[in-house]
């Protein structure tokens, strides 16, 4: 605010600012703000922001026992939020240093395994004082006050002549007369913003190209393969037994193929007098083995809790309960389709191996899976 | 020379002082400082809800951005070779291999793992009570109804952020989940499987989607939220705080402390203990142990495969939902789109509209900063009491497994209490609500008239027996009670009123109104005239005042 | 079984079982190894087919009383086995006879039939106190056992004489790759029993029940009989490495401790969820209330 400097790019002491802020400046002179004490200002400032102190519960005298007593508690707090914040830095640092090995390893049950409880515990401890420290200090040594703040609606004045302004410019502008300039700025905006967008297409991905929703890896002659890799027998499985089988090709219990687990099952005697087999389906199974898909055909879960005496399978997600002696039918639960059957047969070395794909899509039902072909 | 500089008669002479004025020299931020700093916060624990909400997030981007450094968001297959020997050699995707190498081998990573996860589980609950704050006072009417909308896409957006962090360390409960997630976009009509691809980036899971979650989760739904959270502050400092009605409380005012340096000691002090919980849970009870649970794979599953807790209800929504499959012509609408989609579309666009659907009920378009006690519109109450039945059954089921077996229920049993549960338990505890509302009403309005039951019995020369009563304020000629409710509490207790002459420390209370007691009975004990800044405070004739025995209101009987 | 079928078809040959990359971890990754440690697993199992049978005959008396905890005497192993018989016979014919008939035919609505269960599927039973049952329910609960080691052992004897079946195993129980375990474990197990084993809900008031006081040989009993709803895990399906190893890696993970504090039931998010309501947002709801109160 120099008034003195005569260098180029400067006016000099021609150039007269305006009256400095107006409003409270011009109320009070810097010579009557000197003269108040800081609690009159402190007031006079609310004041202008429309609060308006009521009462103030005064704090305990200084150096009376309740002040003396409550700031104690403070320290207190304070004190403990240190040291356990230097016990934390204690745990952290000083394991595998002077303290045993932080490094959990499955069969620990010492240091190790309490490094992580012992840091909740002292940060928690730590940030706890801290808070509560805090609110006794504010409870206990700041004088509460209370206080009533006026609430102001909008203000008319505001309204009238900001809407002055906006509505001003916008004829000024003319657009309301120029129609064609207006109509052509809407379409620019419209396909602006669809421009800007539009590179997203590039996510979309076209779920009807050779209809993945609709077929899974099993091919006739695909052997049923065990998680390791085995063959399956027809002598393997012991009646009133389920294992899980993936198609033999590579990765065929991975990720790559989601839908492509079975569940070969080996009926008991008494479930097979009362197999009941959909039209259809008659000759999928091979003696006694029925194929079902593992995945529900309600929310994709691999279903798979077999109860071999009930017969049902059931989903461990949302309770789907299907009925392996009904062709899979569900009997419980949201599930609405059957399990998918797989036609199984045994080669010519005695594995089993599928017969084709399933014939309807595996898993969860979508919208138009009557449609795939 | 100087003609237009201000001579200042005291210039600042500490360090401080300089300092603080060569900063308003260059950024004049006087003004604004003290006008934040006056901003008066109404005193009552019930506003503090939404900051424990706003601090779990602040705890969510601190140990979110450690972990950052640490996971990475592929589902690149590796050998595990890690510390843990029970998965070493098992074929495990690069992010459930990093989630567990932070966990394991780096230092303290899993205290910060477990601090987020916990952090997230309080953050959605803590917008939830915040909630059902809001809506059973009637906080969200008109001029607010903004700011409820901003809350209600806030909640959204934490769930869905929450979903998309459990689902990245790429485990088998989480894997789990995201199947099930696939299923639902799968089922939406006519453009479910485009979805689905597109989602997925092909079949379910593809390679992509951890990655695609990833930067949903560390910053596409982050920023939004952040961004409203701003805009839901902001809304409320231009709006000001409701507040409950009481003594001198008007819609034109707001009473309480002001921000410095009673509420921002207060405020301060609760993110620390936010995030002292979340710091202690974070270490001493363990969660998502992805160690135990395994990785992915598309052929495994655990018995109790459930989402976090805020996703429970969509999951039970899809346990007790009929198995209602649609089919025309070949086109299938199955039953997981209304249970894991229909219903919690309904409902949040319910919750969203509700401040309009009430306003067109009521027909009350006014502008209202005084809250209202649940009691007082019993309507809303119930109506609360009824979504939070319905929810509270969705959520149930949602566990209805784990309940199965820990209390020995029939599973098929739970489902069906579900199913019927949902139907009928809601309007059962409408009808309880209404009933309990009015009662409290009605028993308001009693001790109005009639003033608080004083436990003294007293014999009346007729023989007959009477409970002495205290009236709360001036009495009529039948020595009934003039006031009239005005939506505060009504004291219903002697002490209450300063009737026992000291004020109980209420736990459960404002601060002004023990305060107020208090005061009282320490002006009486100095013999001293009550100040005038009290009259100021309770002149708005509202019933904590009067009817103070101090105040010559001696306990009086009723005439009948 | 691919010593029978050496020219079995490409992608099986291709496909890289699990359990044999784990068999090739210990011997230092080299290819040989891993094809003879497959072949090795093969014929362990066919051996195990035949040892299945000759174990039927042989094992009844001799392996088991050698085996079991505080089997009575080992002396009386050789001499006593027909009177182990007997007094099997006996102990039925006063305790299970009402439901599984007189000749182990098993009665209509009461029990099934136990002529060729085998003495596993007796151990598993009557160890774990589900028979003799106390009444007809869902499913039989498990109590302490009513018979001692020596009566079981005799009712086994008797079971096992009269049409075979599993037969009790012997050695060590664990003896088995841990994380070969663990991959079969979530396979074939953790959809009943839950991840960590702490059992789970089926249908109608079953249960898959908790694993946490199960001992070896109980679950080694229960993967080989498949007791009342639980599959069966045969000898050709799990074999018998596959058992310890799935037993080892239960084991393990029953005795871990939990690294990250509080295992709050190892039941995943459920018991996390009551959690953070009661503890988090109570604790948190108690201290806005201390915080709006005056001091």
């Amino acid at each position: 605010m120099s008034t003195t400097d005569h260098r180029p790019g400067s006016t000099g002491g021609a150039d007269v600012p305006g009256p400095l802020h107006g409003g409270p400046d011009d109320d009070y002179t810097p010579q009557q703000l000197a003269a108040m004490d800081r609690t009159e200002l402190d007031r006079l400032g609310a004041r202008y922001d429309a609060v308006e102190v009521l009462h103030v519960d005064p704090v305990p005298e200084p150096g009376s026992p309740l002040e003396r007593k409550a700031a104690r508690q403070v320290t207190l707090w304070f004190a403990i939020a240190a040291l356990s914040a230097v016990a934390f830095l204690v745990v952290y640092a000083g394991s595998n240093w002077f303290l045993p090995d932080w490094s959990w390893e499955p069969g620990d049950s010492g240091w190790s395994a309490l490094f992580t409880p012992l840091l909740g515990a002292t940060m928690g401890l730590s940030l706890l004082a801290i808070g509560v420290g805090l609110v006794l200090y504010v409870k206990k040594l700041l004088p509460h006050e209370t206080a009533v703040q006026d609430k102001h609606d909008g203000s008319h004045f505001d309204r009238v002549t900001t809407g002055a302004t906006l509505v001003g410019a916008w004829h000024n502008s003319g657009l309301p007369r120029r129609k064609l300039l207006g109509g052509t700025l809407a379409f620019m905006g419209a396909a602006m913003g669809v421009m800007l967008i539009a590179p997203l297409g590039g996510l979309i991905k076209n779920p009807n190209k050779g209809n993945p929703l609709g077929t899974t890896p099993w091919a006739d002659g695909l052997r049923l393969l065990r998680d390791d890799g085995t063959p399956v027998r027809p002598g393997d499985q012991v009646p009133g037994s389920l294992e899980t089988v993936f198609p033999a090709i590579p990765g065929g219990n991975s990720v790559h193929h989601s839908d492509a687990a079975v569940m070969l099952i080996r009926l008991r005697p008494d479930q097979m007098e009362t197999l009941v087999t959909p039209a259809g389906q008659e000759d999928f199974g091979y003696g006694d083995y029925l194929a079902y898909s593992k995945i529900c055909t309600h929310a994709g879960c691999p279903v798979s809790l077999y109860e071999q005496e009930t017969s049902r399978i059931l989903c461990p997600c949302h309770q789907s309960q299907f009925d392996v002696t009904q062709g899979a039918r569900p009997v419980f639960g949201p599930a609405t389709r059957s399990l998918p059957q797989l036609p199984i047969r045994v080669d010519e070395e005695g594995y089993f191996v599928a017969r084709s794909d399933f014939r309807e899509p595996v898993g969860p039902s979508f919208w138009n899976m009557g449609r795939l072909n | 020379m100087a003609t237009n500089t201000v001579p200042a008669p005291e210039q600042p002479r500490t360090l401080v002082g300089k300092a603080a004025l060569e900063v308003d020299d260059r950024l004049p931020i006087a003004g604004w400082l003290r006008r934040t700093m006056n901003k008066v916060f109404p005193d009552h624990w019930s506003f503090l809800l939404g900051e424990i909400a706003l601090y779990a997030f602040v705890v969510l981007l601190l140990s979110g951005t450690y972990l950052t450094f640490f996971f990475d968001a592929s589902m690149r297959e590796v050998v595990y070779e890690g510390s843990y020997a029970p998965l070493r050699g098992v074929d495990v995707s690069a992010a459930y291999d990093s989630t567990l190498a932070l966990s394991f081998d780096v230092r303290g990573g899993l205290f910060i793992r477990q601090m987020h996860h916990w952090a997230a589980l309080l953050f959605v609950a803590a917008i939830c009570v915040h909630l059902l704050r809001i809506f059973f006072t009637g906080a969200f009417r008109r001029p607010r109804e903004t700011n409820w909308f901003i809350g209600v896409a806030l909640l959204v957006l934490a769930m869905l952020e929450g979903f998309a962090g459990y689902t990245l360390p790429d485990d088998l409960l989480s894997g789990t989940g995201l199947r099930i997630f696939s299923a639902v976009f799968l089922s939406i009509p006519v453009i479910g499987t485009w979805v689905y691809f597109t989602v997925f980036g092909g079949d379910f899971p593809g390679e992509l989607i951890i990655g695609r979650l990833y930067i949903l989760h560390v910053l596409i739904i982050p920023a939004i939220i952040l961004a409203l959270i701003a805009l839901h502050l902001t809304v409320l400092i231009k709006q000001k705080h409701t507040q409950f009605p009481g003594a001198g409380r008007t819609e034109h005012n707001v009473v309480g402390n002001r921000l410095f340096p009673t509420f921002a000691g207060k405020a301060t002090a609760l993110f620390f203990i936010v995030f002292a919980v979340c710091a202690a849970l974070g270490g001493l009870v363990q969660i998502n142990p992805i160690w135990l649970i395994g990785p992915y794979n598309p052929a495994q599953v655990s018995a109790g495969s459930q989402p976090d807790w805020y996703i429970g209800f969509v999951d039970g929504g899809s346990r007790i939902f009929p198995p209602w499959e649609i089919e025309l012509w070949g086109y299938h609408i199955p039953p997981v789109l209304w249970g894991a989609l229909g219903l919690p579309g309904v409902m949040f666009t319910v919750m969203a509209l509700y401040p309009i659907i009430e306003r067109k009920l009521t027909g009350d378009t006014a502008s209202h900063h005084l809250l209202q006690r649940p009691r007082d519109v019993p309507v809303r109450t119930g109506l609360g009491a009824m979504a939070l039945t319905a929810y509270i059954v969705l959520w149930i089921s949602g566990g209805n497994d784990v309940i199965a077996e820990k209390f020995d229920i029939s599973l098929n049993a739970m489902t069906w209490f579900g199913r019927i549960g949902f139907i009928l338990l809601p309007p059962i505890a409408y009808w309880i609500t209404y009933r309990i509302c009015l009662g409290l009403q009605r028993h308001d309005r009693e001790v109005l008239e009639h003033g608080i039951e004083t436990g003294v019995i007293r014999r009346l020369p007729n023989g007959e027996f009477i409970e002495v009563h205290q009236p709360l304020g001036p009495v009529d000629d039948h020595g009934h009670g003039v006031l009239s409710y005005g939506g505060a509490s009504v004291p219903k207790k002697m002490n209450q009123v300063g009737g026992a002459r000291r004020a109980i420390k209420g736990f459960f209370r404002p601060i002004e109104e023990p305060a107020e007691v208090q005061r009282q009975a320490e002006r009486e004990a100095r013999g001293l005239e009550a100040e005038e800044a009290s009259r100021e405070l309770t002149r708005s004739g509202r019933p904590a005042e009067g009817g103070r025995p101090s105040a010559g209101g001696r306990p009086r009987e009723p005439r009948d | 079984m691919s010593t029978t079928n050496p020219s079995s078809e490409a992608p099986v040959d291709s496909h890289r079982g699990l359990r044999a990359r784990f068999g090739r971890r210990p011997v230092a990754g080299s290819p040989a190894a891993a094809a003879r440690d497959r072949r090795r697993s093969k014929q362990r199992r066919r051996l195990a087919n035949v040892a299945g049978l000759m174990a039927a005959l042989v094992l009844t008396g001799v392996g088991y009383s050698v085996l079991a905890p505080g089997a009575s005497a080992a002396d009386d192993s050789t001499g006593t086995a027909s009177n182990a018989v007997e007094a099997g016979q006996e102990l039925y014919t006063r305790s299970c006879i009402t439901c599984h008939g007189a000749n182990l035919e098993g009665v209509q609505d009461r029990g099934p039939s136990l002529i060729g269960v085998g003495e596993a599927a007796v151990y598993f039973q009557v160890h774990t106190g589900r028979m003799p049952l106390v009444r007809q329910e869902a499913q039989a609960p498990e109590r302490a056992p009513i018979f001692t080691e020596e009566q079981i052992e005799q009712l086994m004897a008797y079971i096992q004489a009269n049409g075979g079946g599993p037969t009790m195993p012997s050695g060590d129980l664990r003896d088995g790759d841990l994380a070969a375990g663990g991959e079969l474990f979530r396979l074939n197990c953790a959809q009943c029993h839950n991840f960590t084993g702490e059992g789970g809900a089926l249908s109608s008031g079953k249960r898959a029940p908790s694993l946490q006081e199960a001992s070896d040989l109980v679950i080694y009993t229960a993967m080989l009989s498949g007791p009342e709803n639980m599959p069966v895990f045969g000898d050709n399906q799990l074999t018998p490495e596959d058992k310890r190893a799935i037993i080892n890696y239960v084991q393990t993970i029953k005795e871990q401790a939990d690294p990250g504090g509080a295992g709050i039931g190892r039941v995943g998010p459920v018991a996390e969820g009551l959690v953070i309501w009661t503890v988090g947002m109570g604790s948190l709801l108690f201290g806005i209330f201390w915080m709006g109160t005056k001091a």
